[in-house]
């Protein structure tokens, strides 16, 4: 992994289309302006995991195919 | 008394207070508000979250407490608002909020968990969301030792 330091009011780029501007940098966060191309789909990373298992879940589970073994529900009594 | 057609169970009747509405939908199926909540005899703990809209569409749930015993709620400022509830505080488990991960069966693998984005259900008003944590304590998909494939057994 490329790691590099910057600060607020820099910006780093990502191929020849796409900006990254560190906006604001305090204890709370970091706020980032992103410039790209409208074709590009810039999304939240826990929000694209979400979508990704949500959909596998319905494609994947099936009622039928899975045995309780009973000792998590005993734990979560 | 409506009635609700179901992806494993045929034609139920369903009680407004199984459905619960989901105002920003659900991650990857945007246009699904509406979900009832099956508990059905024999499959406990595990819950069905039935698409009112969509009969083929029926997640499987574990109450968040059964699938990890210590699992500590962070709902979102947006998504405590989504629910009408006070944003002091994270909500009760149980009390004021029922809390259900969803299940994916991959490969060959057991179970998995997806405790990264639990579904937070205000037991009050029926709201709903599906609260993503943005911190990356929890994994989406947490193996579940106690939840086997049959063919195994």
């Amino acid at each position: 992994m490329l790691v590099l330091r910057r600060r607020a009011g820099e910006s780093l780029m990502i191929g020849d289309d796409v900006e990254i501007e560190f906006l604001e940098v305090n204890s709370q966060g970091v706020k980032i302006g992103i410039h790209a191309p409208r074709e590009i789909t810039i999304l939240r990373k826990e929000l694209q995991l979400t979508e990704m298992q949500n959909r596998a879940a319905i494609l994947t589970i099936d009622p039928a195919k899975l045995n309780w073994a009973g000792e998590i529900l005993e734990a979560g009594k | 008394m409506p009635l609700l057609a179901t992806k494993y169970f045929g034609i139920l009747s369903c009680e407004p207070a199984d459905c619960y509405h989901f105002p920003s939908g659900i991650p990857g199926f945007e246009g699904e508000d509406t979900f009832a909540l099956l508990n059905l005899p024999g499959k406990e703990p595990l819950v069905f979250l039935q698409s009112a809209k969509t009969s083929s569409l029926c997640f499987l749930a574990l109450p968040i407490l059964v699938a990890d015993p210590r699992y500590r709620l962070s709902v979102s400022f947006e998504d405590l608002e989504i629910l009408k509830l006070g944003k002091t505080r994270q909500p009760r488990i149980g009390a004021e909020v029922l809390v259900l991960a969803l299940l994916a069966l991959e490969g060959e693998a057991d179970a998995t968990a997806n405790l990264l984005s639990p579904i937070v259900m205000n037991v009050q008003n029926h709201r709903a969301v599906q609260a993503i944590r943005c911190d990356f304590k929890y994994s989406h998909c947490q193996p579940l030792p106690g939840l086997a494939r049959s063919e195994k057994c």
